[in-house]
């Protein structure tokens, strides 16, 4: 647990978010000891790095051939970017899910698949209630078990190690 | 002691937070380079939106007004119409209408351009002994104009610091705030 707790400002909703998100993922990886995939995320990285690839791309090429010679090019790079852009669109809101943390609960012996364990939360905007939603799916089963707590925010500054104890 | 609280934020990040936070960076420039870009390819002008710098058009435009061009090589030049073009040499838009075409059989015109608000046409205006203006010297002829959006383009170009500041700050607060 994290010895000085973050300072939150309590009306900013994103931060709050962010901040007991962070606190979870904190107890989720050094409480229990599980390794935390990076899969979701390099996946939204490589998305992004191929349509920033695009635009470079273009960018260098009218650059180097001024406006009249580079319209295909131009013309390719930019539907390409768009395309790149709705492939992020969709890979947020369908896969990710506003799943910010995925702990895999390694098995000791090393035979077994693992356990994926999924946190997922959600904080409308201007409302008080946190949403989080852990997720379980056992490896050698397939079995997939969900466990979701919603909490009203308090109008004083958020104490993490409190709300982090109350999970559990 | 400074504590830059606003920077918090930032420490708590890993390597592939602080890595998206670039990216998220440029993502919304590459946004707004690709749209140009897009635009360009659309209305086939080099330049597809212009900002009126002088009063050489009043009372048809005036300064900082905001002009839609597109440069559609089958459409010809027509006496009358609102030009934007390039003198050779030098990088400035000039937005005159046309004043005088001459036009060959197989498409090759020369004209000649004058701003409504001015006293003469424009032969002062092109490179040395050149009198008439060609095709490829036109960026776009005008299609539709936003009046005084572009006095914003103006003081941004009159004072640099300014431009630089207000993009810099952007930048920064687009790094550090996370999503």
């Amino acid at each position: 647990m994290e010895e000085n707790p973050p300072k939150v400002n309590k009306w900013d909703g994103n931060a709050l978010k962010n901040a007991l998100d962070d606190a979870v993922k904190d107890v989720l990886l050094s409480r229990f000891s599980y390794v935390e995939s990076h899969r979701l995320l390099d996946g939204r990285l490589l998305i992004s790095s191929i349509a920033v690839g695009f635009s470079l791309f273009a960018l260098l090429w009218d650059w180097l051939y001024p406006f009249p010679q580079s319209r295909m090019v131009m013309c390719v790079c930019v539907v390409a970017y768009f395309i790149m852009m709705g492939v992020l669109t969709w890979y947020t809101t369908y896969l990710e899910r506003g799943i910010f943390c995925t702990a895999l609960n390694k098995d000791v012996a090393g035979i077994d698949p693992d356990d994926v364990w999924n946190a997922s939360s959600s904080l409308k905007r201007f409302d008080n209630k946190y949403h989080l939603c852990l997720s379980q799916k056992t490896g050698k089963t397939g079995k997939a078990k969900k466990h979701a707590l919603s909490s009203q925010l308090k109008t004083s500054l958020m104490r993490l190690e409190g709300f982090c104890t109350a999970l559990w | 002691m400074l504590q830059l609280h606003f920077l918090d934020d930032l420490r708590r990040m890993n390597i592939r937070q602080l890595f998206y936070q670039v990216l998220n960076f440029a993502m919304i420039v590459s946004s707004a380079l690709m749209i140009w870009k897009g635009l360009m390819v659309v209305t086939g002008s080099e330049s597809p939106i212009v900002v009126v710098l002088s009063g050489s058009m009043e009372p048809a435009f005036h300064r900082g007004d905001l002009l839609f061009l597109t440069n559609y090589d089958h459409e010809p030049i027509r006496a009358g119409e609102i030009v934007v073009f390039k003198v050779e040499g030098r990088d400035i838009p000039i937005v005159h209408r046309v004043l005088k075409v001459h036009e060959k059989e197989d498409g090759t015109v020369k004209f000649l351009t004058k701003g409504d608000n001015n006293n003469v046409d424009d032969r002062g205006l092109y490179a040395n002994g050149q009198a008439w203006l060609s095709r490829k010297d036109v960026v776009g002829r005008a299609r539709g104009f936003v009046p005084y959006i572009g006095i914003v383009t103006i003081i941004m170009n009159d004072y640099p610091k300014f431009k630089y500041a207000v993009l810099a700050g952007l930048g920064v607060f687009v790094l550090i705030h996370r999503e």
